[in-house]
């Protein structure tokens, strides 16, 4: 194998975000400091806060009468967006694989009578709808929607499946098992996790304030975002132009909690290191890191202690930011999106602060974005995630140019 | 030098399934599908696992709070690993991977959560149960059970669950991303997954009791997980049930084509069928196989009750096959789907 049929590249990103359709309306949004974050009340009775949802989601054509969920066609969207540029004859196209994170799913479409009375609920127009529930429902959408026909399965790894998608379609890459892959993680907002979430305190009632000292919380947000990965020949094959490069990528797991992360950040800074070793750089070539910070307190110090413990070498601040503070946590789509934002950083020179952090949690080695958008090169930066389940994800994106 | 020595190998099998709990190959006796303890309609039967208390198979093993999924993945794990004998204080634990392929995931305490929707509002959830009813959360506790640091992955696929668990994590090894990988499959049955089966009419007459007709379509639906431990051949002295050499799990294509191209020179001596065993899909995939690797080539049918796990079943197919084996040679694990989808690994059995 050469070094270009080792070398994984992105030729496409779609997504779909409370900023519209497309990587441009992310980009233009996030870059002047809008804020999608806004009051809800109606996703179910009772429920006050803060969320950030996606207007106006076009309908999916469906000739073949599938089902497809909010989820699901949310991910389609995304899909579409980042194909739109491929020849859709092409062998490529054709024989490419899927694979796709979420940790909604199709529960988004279910109803709690489906635990009263399944029979009943499945005569009353439920038996479609439940036919979405499985995690697999979202890859099968989209490679059916788009007719290829290569591997094609989910992901379901809490918040870290976004990330964990992408390292998964880069290792089929690199088996062989497909031409191309499409990668990402589509999740839609529903009760079903509002409510969890909320059950579990770990919800912030105004905008949440990621690593701010007086941070209360999370907010969720739903989106989906779909990168297109080739090796560098198959991109060179085709003349595709190479929007990043994906230098490193690493998975591993706390083994502390069921849904608290190590208080010292342990997994996720051993996650750090393997992913820079994948990538053969150092601490101090990774010019930024797009944060997992979610806002609740846990998380946070966690990942500051992450991040101290895995810069510790280098010789100056690390720059963090965490862009949930702009459209909240996408849960299984977030680790996909912010794939997409890190990318986009890197091709625009542009690091996003963390929006509303006034007290940073006080550390050393961690230069926290805030403010202004900060604009210098970047030839490195690293996506990092973690998730209930202990699960920590890194990815590193270079620059596509040589 | 021998060229499979960096081939993942399969070392070590368990399972609990309604042959119970198992470390190593399940013994082959017959199995009766049983009433489901909770139809309303007139009889309806599965392949269901007996009650056990986790404590008496795995010592230490406390499960107040799981579900049986969770529990049933943290037995089985432990049983492989058990099997494979394997002294995880002498393993480097962050390079131990767990892969698990599920395709309903913890139905049951999703079930839960939304009774307490249904009783107390949205707002009167129970915070205990939400985090079990994630997908992962199986996987999770194996982790956290073993104290194993690396990959944890949950996957699923519209067909081929368990085969695409045991190609990621070969992968995850191949990449050197684990040194040993615990791959789990399966699913519990649930009234609202039985009810789903029946309503989309998926289910065998042998649920309802009735006299079936000899090419009857449909399932027997079943409960369990199987557990497989991977890790590189010739990695330590330990006996291998198989080593892994290729595979590949599709949506479409030429399935014929494409599963020769993963076999490249070698010519099976065996056919062991996965997918959910109905007889007209079971038939697609024997012809297949014949097609592939000719007409004198044993065939291993799909068990039901493997075949009732419907798309986590290839690790059961897969362990339950290896009972009526040769003891060595070239294997496909083969499963279809309508016209084109497909999943096949190439195994060499020893």
């Amino acid at each position: 194998m050469s070094d270009i049929d080792k070398t994984i590249v992105v030729t496409g990103i779609g997504v779909i975000s409370p900023y519209g359709i497309g990587l441009a309306r992310l980009q233009a949004g996030m870059l002047a400091g809008e804020c999608c974050l806004a009051p809800s009340k109606d996703l179910y009775p009772g429920f006050a806060g803060t969320t950030a949802q996606v207007c106006d989601l076009p309908a999916v054509a469906n000739p073949s009468n599938f089902y497809y969920s909010r989820t699901d066609q949310l991910a389609v969207v995304a899909a579409e967006d980042a194909v739109a540029n491929l020849d859709r004859e092409s062998f490529a196209f054709e024989e490419s694989g899927v694979v796709m994170a979420s940790t909604v799913a199709g529960l988004c479409e279910l109803d709690p009578r489906i635990a009263e009375d399944p029979n009943a609920w499945y005569r009353q127009g439920g038996l479609a709808r439940a036919s979405s529930y499985p995690v697999s429902h979202v890859a099968t959408s989209v490679g059916t929607h788009l007719g290829i026909r290569g591997p094609n399965c989910s992901v379901s790894v809490a918040c870290a499946s976004g990330a964990m998608a992408i390292a998964l379609a880069a290792n089929l890459l690199l088996d062989g098992a497909a031409p191309m892959m499409l990668a990402g993680g589509s999740d839609a907002l529903c009760p079903f996790t509002l409510s969890g979430f909320n059950s579990l305190q770990a919800l912030d009632a105004a905008p949440c304030r990621p690593f701010d000292q007086n941070r209360k919380g999370l907010n969720l947000g739903e989106g989906a975002a779909v990168l297109v990965l080739e090796t560098l020949a198959g991109a060179m094959a085709r003349r595709a132009p190479v929007l990043a490069v994906l230098r490193g990528w690493a998975m591993t797991n706390d083994a502390y909690h069921p849904t608290a992360p190590h208080k010292d950040g342990v997994g996720l800074a051993d996650c750090i290191r393997r992913a820079m070793e994948m990538a053969d750089c150092s601490a101090d070539e990774i010019g930024y890191v797009n944060a997992h910070g979610t806002g609740t307190p846990l998380n946070d110090i966690a990942e500051t202690n992450a991040y101290q413990a895995a810069f510790a070498e280098r010789s100056r601040p690390i720059p963090v930011s965490s862009t949930k503070s702009y459209f909240g946590h996408c849960l299984g789509a977030a680790g996909a999106l912010e794939a997409a934002i890190t990318i986009t950083a890197i091709r625009c020179g542009a690091l996003l602060p963390t929006l509303r952090l006034t007290e940073p949690i006080e550390s050393s080695g961690i230069d926290w974005l805030r403010g202004e958008v900060r604009r210098q090169p970047l030839p490195l930066a690293m996506s990092v995630s973690a998730g209930f389940g202990g699960s920590d994800a890194a990815l590193i994106f270079g620059s596509g140019r040589p | 030098m021998n060229a499979n020595v960096n081939l993942p190998a399969i070392t070590g099998i368990g399972s609990v399934s309604p042959f119970g709990p198992l470390a190593g190959l399940i013994p082959p006796r017959p199995l009766e599908p049983r009433a489901i303890p909770w139809a309303t309609g007139g009889p309806r039967r599965a392949f269901l696992v007996d009650p056990f208390r986790p404590a008496d198979v795995v010592p230490g093993l406390k499960t107040r709070r799981l579900d049986r999924l969770s529990t049933w993945a943290l037995i089985s794990a432990s049983l492989a690993i058990r099997d494979a004998g394997i002294d995880l204080e002498k393993v480097d634990r962050s390079r131990v991977a767990v892969v698990f392929a599920t395709g309903f995931g913890c139905v049951e305490l999703t079930e839960s959560f939304f009774q307490s929707a249904a009783a107390n509002g949205w707002s009167g959830t129970d915070p205990n149960t939400f985090p079990e009813t994630l997908f992962n959360a199986p996987a999770s506790h194996v982790a956290l059970f073993l104290g194993l640091r690396g990959p944890n992955l949950t996957v699923d696929s519209q067909i081929f669950a368990g085969e695409c668990a045991l190609i990621q994590a070969a992968s995850l090894i191949r990449h050197g991303q684990a040194d040993l990988a615990i791959v789990l499959a399966g699913d519990t049955l649930t009234p609202s997954v039985y009810a789903w089966y029946e309503a989309a009419d998926l289910l065998s007459p042998f649920c309802y009791n009735s006299e079936p007709l000899p090419d009857a379509c449909g399932f027997i639906p079943s409960e369990g997980v199987a557990a497989l431990v991977l890790e590189p051949a010739g990695s330590r002295e330990a006996r291998s049930y198989a080593r892994l050499h290729s595979g590949r799990w599709a949506e479409g294509g030429k399935q014929a084509n494409a599963i020769r191209q993963i076999l490249g020179k070698y010519v099976p001596d065996l056919a062991i069928c996965a997918g959910n065993g109905a007889p007209c899909a079971t038939s697609s995939t024997a012809h297949l196989a014949h097609e592939i690797i000719g007409f004198d080539t044993n065939i291993v049918l799909p068990q039901a009750v493997a075949a009732g796990l419907a798309k986590a079943g290839g690790l059961l197919h897969l362990i339950l096959a290896l009972n009526s084996c040769p003891i060595s040679g070239q294997a496909l694990l083969l499963s279809t789907a309508g016209e084109s989808s497909y999943a096949a690994i190439h195994l060499e059995l020893s």
